[in-house]
């Protein structure tokens, strides 16, 4: 069987919608019957893409970590909707495309972004795992980004071999 | 499914949510935090009883409080660790600093 099948969302880049990408992209792949285990992988790689978005691409945190206040206590301040993360999926065969997209910073150097344990917010504690769990996790990732225009993350994952 | 955060003497057990994300470890850094403040914690036992996923915030989650205790000669513990997230704190490392609770259990 062969399904081919597409779908785009936006929401914006606030932390519980790193939820709500996991659920949509699994339940995309629902029909493609993934086992457990391929469904956790792709659970990983969708949220570390958004979570760099929101933290990385707009900086969202720089609120939390300068008041010491959780953002839900700042007011619209800390929550910019205005900030926007697109989701696409697409379904060819057996193979599941995601892509996450966003309009924030963007990255100068990709190669050393894409480094185990290159971060550059240490003091928020982030371990500069991300590409490397997007890498191990999925069949293919492909990192673009133009500084000061955004970055867009596309990762292919096959299900099911 | 939630998170629990319960401190006993200078322990503290920490069960993690069903999806440990961002979002989450925020939350629970925060909790986890107010806790050590209010006890003084050696020993943090992290629970992955409920948990079916987590990503790299959960990583930096655990080394950071694992910094918190080790300088006090205290120590970090897994609990409850499936295939997935063998799998994560393997990749990540995270093996060298932390240790299986079970083991501790069992040579008791
Ligand atoms: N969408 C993005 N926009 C801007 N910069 C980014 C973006 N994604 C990643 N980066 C940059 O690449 C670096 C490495 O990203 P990676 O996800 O590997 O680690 P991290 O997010 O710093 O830590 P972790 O993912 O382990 O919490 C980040 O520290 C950041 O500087
Ligand atoms: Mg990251």
């Amino acid at each position: 069987m062969s399904i081919t099948n597409e779908l785009v969302v936006e929401f914006p880049a606030i932390g519980e919608n790193e939820s709500l990408a996991r659920v949509i992209v699994s339940v995309f792949v629902a029909g493609l019957n993934p086992t457990i285990e391929e469904l956790s992988d792709l659970k990983v790689a969708v949220s570390e893409a958004v979570t760099n978005a929101i933290i990385h691409g707009y900086d969202s945190e720089k609120y939390l970590y300068d008041t010491g206040k959780p953002e839900q206590e700042q007011g619209a301040a800390g929550r910019d909707i205005a900030n926007q993360i697109r989701l696409a999926m697409s379904l060819e065969g057996r193979t599941v495309t995601v892509s996450v997209t966003d309009h924030g910073c963007g990255i100068e150097d990709i190669d050393r972004a894409m480094e185990p344990l290159y971060t550059t917010k240490p003091d928020q504690e982030r371990s500069g795992m991300g590409f490397s769990f997007m890498e191990a996790f999925t069949n293919e990732l492909q990192v673009s980004s133009t500084p000061g225009q955004g970055t867009t993350v596309i990762m292919k994952k096959v299900i099911g071999e | 499914m939630d998170y629990e955060v319960k401190a006993s003497d200078d322990f503290l057990w920490v069960l993690l949510p069903t999806e440990l994300d961002h979002y989450q470890a925020d939350r629970i850094r925060q909790e986890v935090k107010d806790e050590m403040r209010e006890h003084i914690i050696k020993y943090i036992v992290f629970d992955f009883k409920q948990t079916t996923m987590m990503d790299s915030s959960g990583i930096g989650l655990i080394t950071g409080r694992y910094r918190d205790v080790a300088s006090q000669g205290g120590q970090v513990y897994v609990s409850h660790v499936d295939d997935h997230m063998k799998k994560v704190l393997t990749l990540s490392g995270l093996y060298r600093i932390v240790v299986p609770w079970e083991h501790i259990v069992s040579s008791v």
